[in-house]
């Protein structure tokens, strides 16, 4: 990728020259000076020289914006991970097989990104009642808290908080929305994504 | 049985009108079966039964109430308040809507004797226009004499304390009768989700009449409890920093106050000390969880009184202010149970039945305001419905009174005639709260078609007067 690079302000170079070939009628001859022909040579040498240094700054910038686009992704991609809701069993509030696999892979993004700060949202399914839901909703936060300061990231950089069931994901009432709704939520309060350097 | 007989014959000659006979129904509901039978349990240990108290329920007739000087209509409003106040106390056979023609003006007390009235209300309305003066005489049909008398101020009939004032009078007469609070003065708060998803407290009379908004937060708001005065209403809204907090709101100022006890976690579930001095509730989350007291008087000052790496919620007050019932995950189990605790802090007694492995569910408890009862919902089973249970908190779980049969019930809260409960019930035919007469196990649907959650019931409540 990196080589590709340098090849395209040269490219860029001489399209832009060839482009100017072609031009406005010759004005008539200056005596006693430069020809006409020198004057264009001359002009035309600076204008290619402005061109391919232009040229050479967006490319630049093109690479710049590239990376840019790459780092976004990359961080998308990482906030994405990080956000990822985690579920739950029914009543219960320990890590499930698949939430410990969603909750491994943001541990990187956590150990490179030391000065984000996340809410754990804890919430339940409509089953059982509001007030314990509650609390079913705050273990479930302080379970996922828990699993990631097992693993050496601060439990300082986590609030937790239990919305109970007030706050379905989805809003009916069948196992498939109960699932979805036993649940842990990711919000990022604080702090910048750094996606690690890959080589 | 014999005694009991002869003693309900002696009743009914002294004129005593009310005869309880105390009976076990077993987990078949229909079916009354000897006490023994009753023990055939689901939990070993505990007994699960209906403790179906079998009360003569004498007839009290309501002679048509007289106003004067156009306050006739408002009489007949007065009457009907009260008739049905006196209907859902569960305590009488109400006889009224009697035609005048057939009842007269004068206090016959022969006739209401052939109709089988015990006790018989008259009243009228003295005054008009800005207010009344409600005269109210109960007649001891029996012996042929009043039995009792009073008068209440009843303000106009668009007056917001008409409906209260003559609710006052109801309660009077529950007084005279069985020297026992009633319950027609006193309201419900409870919290209602609205289409939006957020949940705002409304109000509702105890007759299901006046339902109404009180707070317009448009963010979570929950878990409301009364003052023990009746003038003000704590609660935990998310409304100002997202996260939940406690805040206490005057009803007659409508000012309200967030609780400012500096400490980070879930504020939840509050419920005021019996003298109104404290309020308790929850901490979830925080660096350390459980129940604390914060200090109302001086605005301050957190006590932590129970909790560690679980979560105690949803305190309740015993009367006398010395115990706390609540609940609690602190046996690790994803069954909450129902715990007991002096107030001041200290070792916690179980008091929902509990045989390990075969965990029931018990949540939201409610202390009765007077006697040794909670109540609360649970199964006893690891499936199912949820159902209204009384524990005597004497018998620390082993028996427990069952007062719903069917649909899903939850969310109790006492009435302040320590008698009813309201809750949140399920039927095929509709939702919203119901009322249930722990006496009898008669229930009603208070108001249908409601997403509510969380009811507390107020306690007797009063008004300026005119």
């Amino acid at each position: 990728m990196r080589i590709t690079h340098l090849f395209v302000p040269v490219i860029a170079a001489t399209l832009i020259l060839s482009a100017c070939g072609g031009g406005d009628p010759p004005p008539p001859p200056m005596p006693g000076g430069p020809t006409q022909a020198e004057i264009d040579a001359r002009n035309d040498s600076i204008a290619a020289a402005g061109d391919a240094e232009q040229a050479r700054t967006e490319a630049e910038r093109d690479a710049q914006r590239r990376e840019q686009d790459r780092m976004n992704r990359e961080r998308d991609e990482a906030r994405e991970t990080l956000e990822a809701v985690v579920q739950f069993d029914y009543d219960e509030s320990d890590i499930t097989t698949a939430g410990e696999r969603l909750l491994r892979a943001k541990l990187p993004i956590l150990r490179s990104s030391p000065t984000v700060r996340l809410r754990l949202e804890g919430h339940a399914d409509e089953r059982g009642s509001t007030e314990y839901n509650l609390a079913l909703g705050s273990r479930r936060a302080e379970s996922v808290r828990d699993f990631l300061s097992g693993f050496g990231i601060s439990a300082d950089r986590f609030t937790t908080t239990s919305f109970g069931e007030e706050r379905p994901a989805v809003n009916r009432s069948d196992e498939s929305a109960w699932a979805q709704n036993r649940r842990v939520e990711f919000v990022i309060t604080g702090g910048q994504i750094v996606v690690s350097e890959d080589d | 049985m014999n005694g009991r007989n002869r003693e309900v014959e002696q009743i009914r000659q002294e004129g005593i009108r009310v005869l309880r006979a105390f009976a076990w129904a077993a987990l078949v509901p229909i079916a009354l079966i000897s006490p023994l039978a009753a023990q055939q349990d689901s939990i070993p240990g505990v007994t699960l039964g209906l403790l179906y108290e079998a009360e003569f329920q004498p007839a009290l007739a309501v002679q048509p109430f007289s106003g004067r000087l156009g306050g006739e209509t408002a009489a007949a409003r007065v009457e009907e308040i009260i008739a049905t106040d006196l209907r859902y106390s569960d305590r009488f056979q109400i006889m009224d809507s009697l035609p005048a023609s057939l009842v007269g003006d004068q206090i016959d007390y022969q006739l209401w004797d052939q109709l089988g009235a015990v006790w018989l209300l008259s009243g009228s309305l003295e005054g008009a226009g800005s207010g009344f003066v409600l005269v109210l005489e109960l007649h001891d049909v029996v012996y042929e004499e009043i039995h009792a008398q009073g008068r209440f101020p009843i303000p106009a009939t668009r007056d917001e304390n008409f409906r209260l004032a003559t609710h006052i009078a109801s309660d009077a007469i529950i007084e005279w009768i069985y020297n026992e609070p009633g319950m027609a003065a006193s309201r419900i708060v409870f919290s209602l989700r609205t289409r939006d998803g957020n949940q705002d407290l409304y109000l509702i009379d105890s007759d299901g009449r006046n339902f109404r908004r009180l707070t317009e937060y448009d963010d979570l708001t929950m878990s409301p409890s009364w003052s023990p005065d009746g003038t003000r209403i704590a609660y935990s809204s998310r409304k100002d920093t997202g996260l939940p907090r406690i805040y206490e709101l005057d009803l007659e100022t409508m000012v309200e106050k967030p609780l400012q006890p500096g400490r980070n976690g879930d504020h939840q579930t509050p419920a005021y000390s019996p003298n109104g001095r404290d309020v308790a509730f929850s901490i979830m989350g925080g660096n350390r969880s459980g129940i604390f007291y914060y200090d109302l008087e001086r605005g301050c000052c957190l006590t932590h009184v129970s909790g560690g790496r679980w979560d105690d919620f949803s305190p309740t007050f015993s009367p006398d202010g010395r115990w706390l019932a609540f609940n609690s995950n602190r046996l690790g189990t994803p069954f909450p149970q129902i715990f007991l605790m002096p107030a001041s802090g200290g070792e916690a007694d179980l008091i929902s039945p509990y045989l390990h492995g075969q965990e029931g569910y018990y949540t939201s408890p409610d202390w009765a305001p007077f006697g040794d009862y909670v109540a609360f919902h649970g199964r006893v089973g690891r499936r199912g419905s949820y159902n209204i249970l009384v524990a005597n908190v004497a018998d620390r779980g082993r028996r427990l009174r069952q007062l719903t049969w069917e649909g899903n019930n939850e969310d109790p809260s006492w009435a302040p005639d320590g008698r009813h409960l309201v809750f949140i019930g399920r039927r095929d035919w509709g939702t919203g709260l119901m009322v249930v007469d722990t006496a009898t196990g008669r229930y009603r649907m208070l108001r249908r078609g409601l997403d509510v959650r969380v009811p507390d019931w107020s306690p007797a409540l009063g008004w300026d007067g005119p």
